[in-house]
C-alpha cells in the first residue's frame, strides 16, 4: 500500500490542475468543472487520512463535502442559465458591469 | 488455479452467456406474449412455432449497413452503445442467484453464485444504473437531430427522476434487511411465518408491499419500457434517442434494455421475493426457484407493456416527482416506525 | 500498489484534459473518467462507501446535470478569433501567469506534504456503513440536519434562478 504521502501529493496535483483550470479558461462552465476538480482532491485527502487514522470521520466528511458541491452545481448552473438568457455569452468577461 | 479460481472464471463467463441468451430469449418472449394478448399467434413460421425468431432478427440486424449522420460526433456516436451495453452487463455482477454451492464437493470452499460479491451490493447496482443514463443522453446528442435530442434529454431526466423513488424503496429494504450486502438480505428471507407464508419482504405488509410496488414501478421507469417509455415511443419521437442507430449499435441498445429488465427483476427478486429460498427444493437447486421467479416478474413487465396505455411525459414526471416520491418516502418513515416498533 | 499508480495518472491525466479541452461536453466526460478513477483510489483506501457514494452523486447525478446544462446552452466555443490561434494552455497575460501560478502552487504543495514523515498505513480498523451511518446520527446529527436544509434551499434556488419570467 503507497504511503500516505503519495496519496497527498496526488491530491495536491489535482488541486492544483483546479486551481490553474479557474484562472485561465473563459468559459463559466469549464470553470465550475474545475470548482469541483478542487472538491475532488480535497476528498480524495481526507479519505486518506481517515484511513491513516483509521476512523470513518473521513468518510463523513466526504459525505458533507459531495453534498455542499451538488447543491453549489445545482444553484451554480442555475445561475449560468441565467447569464447566458442576457448576454448569449458564456465568456465571464462579458459580465463586468459592476466593474469601476 | 485453484478450483475455487477456475469456478470462478467459468462462473462469471456463464453469467455472461446467460444475460445475452436472457436477451434473445426475451425478444422471442415479448412478441409472442403480444401475441397471445393481442389474440393473434405471433412468430410461427422460423423454426418450430417459431422458436427460432430472435435467431433470424440477429442474422437480420448483422446484415444491416451500419449508418452514421455526417454531422454526428463520430467518437461519442461509437462510444453511447458501448456504455448502455457496459452497464447493462455489469449492473448483473453483484447480484447472487443461488446459495452457496459446492459443485457435489469439487469446490471444498464453497462457491457463490454471484460475479463479486460486496457487501455494499444494493448501493453498487443503484450506482451503475445511474451511470446507464450516460449512454442515452449521449446517444440523443451524438446524434446530431432533433428527434434524438428530445429523446435522449427526456429520457435521462426521467431516469434520473425516478432513480430517487428506486433509491427510497432500496432504503426501506435496507431497513428490513439490515444489511447493504444482497446475499445477506436473501438469507434473511428463509423460513417461514406460521408454518405457511414464506419469510419474503413482499409479504410483510403493509410497508414490505408497497415497498415492492414502488421499486416495479421506478424499475419500469428506470428501463424506459412501458407505460414509462414515451421517450422511445414510435408513434411520437421516430425512436427518440436510437432514431440514428441502425444494425449492431441499435441491437446493442435493444440488448441493453432486456438486460436492464432481467437485471432490476433479479434484483428485485432478491430483494422481495426471496431469491432463491422456496418450498419443496433443496438449497443447492434454489436457483430453479430464482429462475422461476424471475420468469413471473420478466412476464409481468411485458404484460404491463401489451396492456397499459402510455404516459405522456408530463404525466409521468408529474407522477414521478408528485405521487411517487412522496409515497416512497412516508413509506420509508413507516418502515423505520415499525422496524422500531417490533425490534427487528 | 500498480493499481494506484494506474489510477492516479488515470486522474491526473483526465483532469488535465479537462482543462484543455475547447469543447465542453468532452471536459464533461473526461471529468467523469477522472471520478471513476478516484472512485477506484477510494476502494483501494478501504472507504468502499465513500467510492460508490462518489460514483452516484459526482458521477451520476451533478455530472448528467453538467451535461445537461452543456446541450441546453448549446454554447458556442468561447474564444474570439484572436484568442483561437494559442491553446488557452499556452496564451500569454494574466493566463500564462495562471499557469506558472498553478505549478509553484503543486511544487509547493508536493514538497510540503511529501517532506514530512513518510507514514505508511497502519491496518487500521475496517470501518463499515453501519458505524458510518451510526456516527452520522448520533456525532455528526447537527451538519446532517443542516445539509438537508441546504439541499432544500437549493433546490428552491435553483428552480427560481432558472425560471423564465412569464411575460
Amino acid at each position: 500500500m503507497p504511503p500516505l504521502g503519495h496519496y497527498l501529493v496526488l491530491s495536491a496535483i489535482l488541486f492544483a490542475i483546479g486551481s490553474a483550470g479557474v484562472f485561465i479558461r473563459r468559459n463559466v462552465i469549464t470553470i465550475l468543472l474545475s470548482i469541483e476538480i478542487m472538491l475532488n482532491a480535497v476528498n480524495l485527502s481526507f479519505v486518506a487520512f481517515g484511513r491513516a487514522w483509521g476512523t470513518a470521520d473521513g468518510q463523513i466528511i466526504v459525505f458533507f463535502v459531495m453534498t455542499v458541491a451538488a447543491a453549489e452545481a445545482a444553484v451554480g448552473l442555475a445561475i449560468v442559465i441565467s447569464l447566458f438568457r442576457q448576454r448569449e455569452s458564456l465568456n465571464p468577461d462579458m459580465f463586468t458591469a459592476l466593474k469601476w | 488455479m485453484t478450483p475455487l479460481l477456475i469456478g470462478q472464471i467459468v462462473l462469471t463467463l456463464f453469467v455472461f452467456v446467460m444475460l445475452l441468451n436472457s436477451a434473445a430469449v426475451m425478444v422471442y418472449v415479448e412478441r409472442k406474449v403480444a401475441a397471445l394478448l393481442q389474440q393473434r399467434l405471433g412468430p410461427w413460421r422460423v423454426g418450430p412455432r417459431g422458436l427460432l425468431q430472435p435467431l433470424a432478427d440477429i442474422v437480420k440486424l448483422m446484415f444491416k449497413e451500419e449508418l452514421r449522420p455526417r454531422a454526428a460526433d463520430a467518437f461519442l456516436f461509437a462510444l453511447a452503445p458501448m456504455i448502455a451495453a457496459t452497464c447493462a452487463f455489469a449492473a448483473f455482477a453483484v447480484v447472487p442467484f443461488g446459495a452457496e454451492t459446492t459443485l457435489f464437493g469439487w469446490i471444498p470452499e464453497g462457491l457463490r453464485l454471484q460475479v463479486a460479491d460486496v457487501n455494499v451490493a444494493i448501493l453498487v447496482v443503484f450506482a451503475i444504473g445511474s451511470m446507464s443514463v450516460y449512454g442515452i443522453v449521449l446517444a440523443g446528442w451524438s446524434s446530431n437531430s432533433k428527434y434524438s435530442l428530445l429523446g435522449g434529454l427526456r429520457s435521462s431526466a426521467q431516469m434520473i427522476s425516478y432513480e430517487l423513488s428506486y433509491g427510497l424503496a432500496l432504503a426501506t429494504v435496507l431497513l428490513l434487511g439490515n444489511s447493504l450486502s444482497l446475499t445477506e438480505i436473501v438469507n434473511r428471507q428463509a423460513g417461514t411465518w406460521l408454518g405457511f407464508i414464506p419469510r419474503w419482504n413482499i409479504f410483510f405488509v403493509p410497508v414490505g408491499f408497497i415497498a415492492f410496488l414502488i421499486y416495479m414501478t421506478a424499475g419500469i421507469a428506470e428501463t424506459n419500457r412501458a407505460p414509462f417509455d414515451f421517450p422511445e415511443a414510435e408513434q411520437e419521437l421516430v425512436a427518440g434517442y436510437h432514431t440514428e442507430y441502425s444494425s449492431m449499435t441499435f441491437a446493442m441498445f435493444f440488448m441493453a434494455e432486456y438486460i436492464n429488465m432481467v437485471t432490476v427483476s433479479a434484483v428485485a427478486t432478491d430483494l422481495f421475493l426471496g431469491g432463491w429460498h422456496g418450498p419443496l427444493l433443496p438449497e443447492s437447486l434454489g436457483w430453479i426457484w430464482f429462475l422461476l421467479k424471475v420468469a413471473a416478474l420478466l412476464f409481468f413487465y411485458v404484460w404491463m407493456r401489451w396492456t397499459l396505455p402510455r404516459y405522456r411525459y408530463d404525466q409521468l414526471m408529474r407522477f414521478g416527482w408528485k405521487f411517487l416520491l412522496p409515497v416512497a418516502v412516508v413509506n420509508l418513515l413507516a418502515t423505520a416506525a415499525v422496524v422500531l416498533y417490533f425490534g427487528l | 500498489m500498480a493499481s494506484f499508480y494506474l489510477l492516479g495518472t488515470i486522474a491526473v491525466v483526465a483532469s488535465l484534459l479537462v482543462i484543455a479541452q475547447r469543447n465542453p461536453i468532452y471536459s464533461v466526460l473526461l471529468l467523469i473518467a477522472s471520478f471513476g478513477a478516484l472512485s477506484g483510489l477510494y476502494v483501494l483506501l478501504e472507504a468502499p462507501f465513500a467510492a460508490v457514494i462518489q460514483i452516484i452523486v459526482y458521477a451520476g447525478a451533478i455530472m448528467v446535470l453538467f451535461l445537461f446544462v452543456v446541450m441546453l446552452l448549446n454554447a458556442p466555443h468561447e474564444e474570439t478569433e484572436h484568442d483561437l490561434r494559442l491553446h488557452p494552455l499556452v496564451r500569454h497575460g494574466p493566463m500564462g501567469f495562471g499557469v506558472v501560478l498553478a505549478l509553484i502552487l503543486v511544487v509547493e504543495l508536493a514538497l510540503a506534504l511529501a517532506g514530512s514523515r513518510p507514514d505508511r498505513f497502519g491496518s487500521a480498523a475496517a470501518t463499515s456503513v453501519r458505524s458510518i451511518g451510526r456516527a452520522l446520527f448520533t456525532d455528526y446529527a447537527f451538519p446532517f440536519e443542516a445539509t438537508s436544509v441546504l439541499i432544500l434551499v437549493a433546490m428552491v434556488g435553483a428552480v427560481v434562478l432558472a425560471r423564465r419570467e412569464p411575460r
